[in-house]
């Protein structure tokens, strides 16, 4: 279920990107689940015509997929659409997107995924016409070599083909459910039961083979049969195949679209959050072995939330490890003390002189120390350890345990539980004993699951808010912006040198907060 | 020749008035080292005696060095007399690490900064070695006994200046047996002690004490907010 503070952001996130049109259909889907077109209409009170554009723009841009269900008897039933929450989220992180790519690939493979941002999806006409519409003398752009870009990001999985239009939602029955559950890739956990959302993207998904495959044997197909053709009296026959495959193939390749793989980036930049964490935490050393084992591995992943990585022995690490620039000076003494420090902090498991990396527990330290860090800045440091005893023990603690083992003031202690139970930190329980004396013992705990959705929601409370005063502040000197250079002086000068601080920091600190709800929410 | 009476230590009863001597004997007898509650203690004597005869008594008592008084960590306004020669119970005084009813934070610091100087000299340390090692230093005037270390210790691994690691037996941990908990300094994390502020402390909100009342319309909200204008003040 989604927060209060998930659904404003994503709100303002559908305004800012398509106007308050777009964006009272989306919120009406995000707080009411899927709907017919009817009854989108029905509740936001917008006419027929804008309602079905607003939906347009959302199926455009990836952020709503519509899909039927089928009723046990009787027709089939209306179009319902569905948000894709997770989508709206990837929008404000484009330029992260584009920063892996430039760093795996050329410009040209960066331009195209542009575009493919941009305009939601594309087929390869229209990326093509979208990059001669932009090309630089000396610079020509060419069909064949645009083709092979995307082949080569269709190959890394960044790019894919788009999912169906319409899938058929199958009613989930009861003796189903848990044998759905576990062969679904997108259920978060086993026994989770998986969103309309989850199940809709599902059912969208064409097989993989189809999803990651480009249509390149037309052109090639065709220019072969054009030169046999010239080469052979044409027969009707040839002339009729040659017809017909070159209506079929060029019709394929205009027909077929593709749109960025938010998967594919996503998993990418999970594999960076960790590298990073594990050099903020060891050294450069373990970083290029962690590094130097997702590079022989990720092609395995089966989805983003990898538990561990696959198996590989110390010589298959140390081969890839020396493949890489950073990594070439390292030794292999040097590659296993690396690999002893990474399993002592429980981040790569060995066994049987095999390593694998374990994605959950070195995201589950990360998120810790994010929550930790805002319970030392905002509560204090006494707060700080009582939050790391309970969130250790993971048990109830009694308030008299808590200030001993914490070594806080007895007068103490209660007031900072009671204020972090106030602000949903933890969670407390009444003991009364009976006996001589009635007594009344207060009990403590933090519960992960309820707390890590309340600071995710706290998340997207900071981003809206980051993104209000962005807002705000660009608002408050919008005559200023626009005066030109040469007019600037004085004050003026002064204030616009206060402006662009003020939206660099701004700017920055919302990438910086969107690296906090990836470890949350997408990691 | 008249024998001298010569002043006897273990006598000291042969001082007190009468009342002294009621309130002393009751002192002493109860629970030695719980010591007894003022008010309780006015009640257990078999005579009613005023509050202030009690009063003069009590504190002719104490100027003669025999009974003391203790502040019981569970209530500070509850006093309690004991007889000098008693130490008072854990449950009473908080322990070692209290003194005079509050936490002695400056012995606890030290104790602390001792465990970590001595982790991070012996590089892995099981709980034995990081007593030896201090008991060796002469760094303390008493012995900490080891469930004292072990409670500081616990506490320095809360603060995340070290961390709790199980023996390997190869390595680092050659002369210590698998699966013996040790303590290693923590190679990395911020400054002095501090843990490295996340992303989301990094920003106003996320440290924010007001933010369940900012709403983006409301009184507090991040256009009127003073932490932001503070932030952004350059």
């Amino acid at each position: 279920m989604l927060t209060e503070y998930g659904t404003k952001h994503a709100v303002h996130v559908i305004t800012n990107h398509f106007g308050d049109l777009v964006a009272k259909v989306c919120e009406c889907l995000l707080r009411k689940g899927p709907l017919t077109r009817q009854n989108v209409k029905r509740y936001t009170e917008l006419s027929d015509e804008q309602v079905k554009n607003a939906l347009l723009v959302l199926i455009q841009q990836n952020c709503v997929q519509a899909f039927t269900t089928e009723q046990p008897d009787g027709p089939k039933a209306n179009t319902q659409y569905v948000v894709l929450f997770d989508n709206i989220l990837h929008r404000v992180r484009f330029a992260k997107f584009l920063t892996i790519l430039s760093q795996e690939f050329d410009q040209q493979c960066v331009e195209l995924v542009q575009g493919l941002l941009e305009h939601g999806r594309l087929t390869l006409k229209q990326m093509f016409d979208r990059a001669k519409s932009s090309e630089k003398e000396g610079n020509l752009v060419d069909l064949d070599s645009l083709r092979e870009t995307l082949v080569k990001l269709v190959t890394a999985h960044y790019v894919e083909r788009c999912p169906a239009s319409e899938p058929l939602l199958m009613p989930i029955s009861e003796e189903e459910g848990p044998a759905r559950k576990k062969g679904s890739k997108s259920a978060k956990k086993i026994g989770e039961p998986e969103t309309i959302e989850q199940q809709v993207v599902e059912a969208a998904l064409p097989m993989e083979a189809m999803r990651f495959s480009v249509v390149t044997n037309v052109e090639s197909d065709v220019g072969e049969k054009e030169k046999n053709s010239n080469n052979v009296t044409p027969g009707e026959k040839r002339k009729h195949d040659v017809l017909e495959l070159d209506e079929c193939g060029v019709a394929d390749e205009q027909s077929v679209v593709y749109r960025a793989n938010f998967e594919g980036f996503i998993r990418r930049l999970r594999h960076k959050g960790c590298i990073d964490h594990v050099r903020a935490h060891l050294d450069d050393g373990a970083a290029n072995v962690l590094s130097a084992m997702l590079q022989a591995t990720s092609s395995a992943e089966k989805k983003v939330k990898t538990k561990n990585s696959v198996p590989l022995s110390l010589s298959s690490i140390y081969e890839e490890v020396i493949k890489s620039e950073a990594g070439r000076n390292m030794t292999l003494d040097h590659v296993r003390a690396s690999l002893v420090q990474l399993g002592e902090l429980s981040f790569v498991d060995a066994s049987s002189d095999s390593y694998s990396i374990d994605f959950e527990k070195i995201i589950e330290i990360a998120q810790n120390e994010e929550v930790e860090s805002v319970v030392s800045k905002r509560y204090g440091r006494d707060a700080y350890r009582i939050f790391r005893l309970l969130s250790k023990s993971g048990r109830l603690l009694e308030t008299d345990k808590i200030s001993d083992t914490t070594f806080v003031e007895k007068k103490d202690a209660p007031k900072i539980l009671y204020k972090l139970w106030k602000d949903g930190y933890l969670l407390m329980e009444k003991l009364v004993v009976t006996g001589a004396r009635q007594s009344q013992f207060l009990l403590w705990k933090v519960n992960r699951q309820i707390l890590w959705k309340h600071v995710l929601d706290e998340m997207f409370h900071a981003a809206l808010n980051l993104s209000l005063r962005v807002s705000y502040e660009l608002d408050r000197e919008k005559e200023l912006l626009n005066l030109p250079a040469d007019k600037r002086t004085g004050p003026l000068q002064d204030r616009y040198n206060r402006i662009r601080k003020v939206r660099i920091l701004l700017e920055s600190s919302q990438m910086k907060l969107d690296d906090a709800i990836l470890l949350f929410h997408d990691f | 020749m008249s024998k001298r009476k010569r002043p006897d230590s273990n006598a000291p009863s042969d001082s007190l008035t009468d009342h002294e001597r009621l309130i002393y004997d009751v002192i002493r007898s109860n629970k030695q080292d719980m010591g007894i509650w003022t008010r309780d203690m006015k009640r257990e004597l078999k005579v009613n005696l005023p509050d202030n005869i009690v009063t003069k008594s009590i504190k002719s008592l104490q100027n003669k060095s025999l009974i003391k008084e203790v502040v019981n960590i569970h209530n500070k306004g509850k006093k309690h007399l004991m007889a000098v020669e008693f130490e008072p119970s854990k449950e009473i005084s908080g322990g070692a690490w209290y003194s005079e009813g509050s936490l002695d934070t400056e012995f606890i610091k030290v104790v602390k900064s001792q465990c970590l100087k001595q982790i991070i000299k012996l590089k892995v340390a099981t709980l034995e070695g990081i007593s030896d090692s201090i008991k060796r230093s002469g760094a303390f005037k008493v012995d900490l006994t080891k469930q004292q270390i072990e409670e500081i210790v616990r506490a320095v691994v809360l603060d995340n200046q070290i961390m709790e690691v199980k023996s390997n037996g190869s390595g680092e941990f050659t002369n210590i047996p698998v699966g013996k908990v040790c303590y290693k300094n923590v190679s990395k994390g911020g400054g002095g002690g501090e843990p490295k502020t996340g992303s989301s402390a990094s920003v106003p909100c996320g440290v924010c004490p007001q933010i369940n009342f900012c709403t983006p319309d409301g009184v507090i909200s991040p256009k009127t907010c003073v932490y932001y204008t503070k932030w952004l003040d350059f």
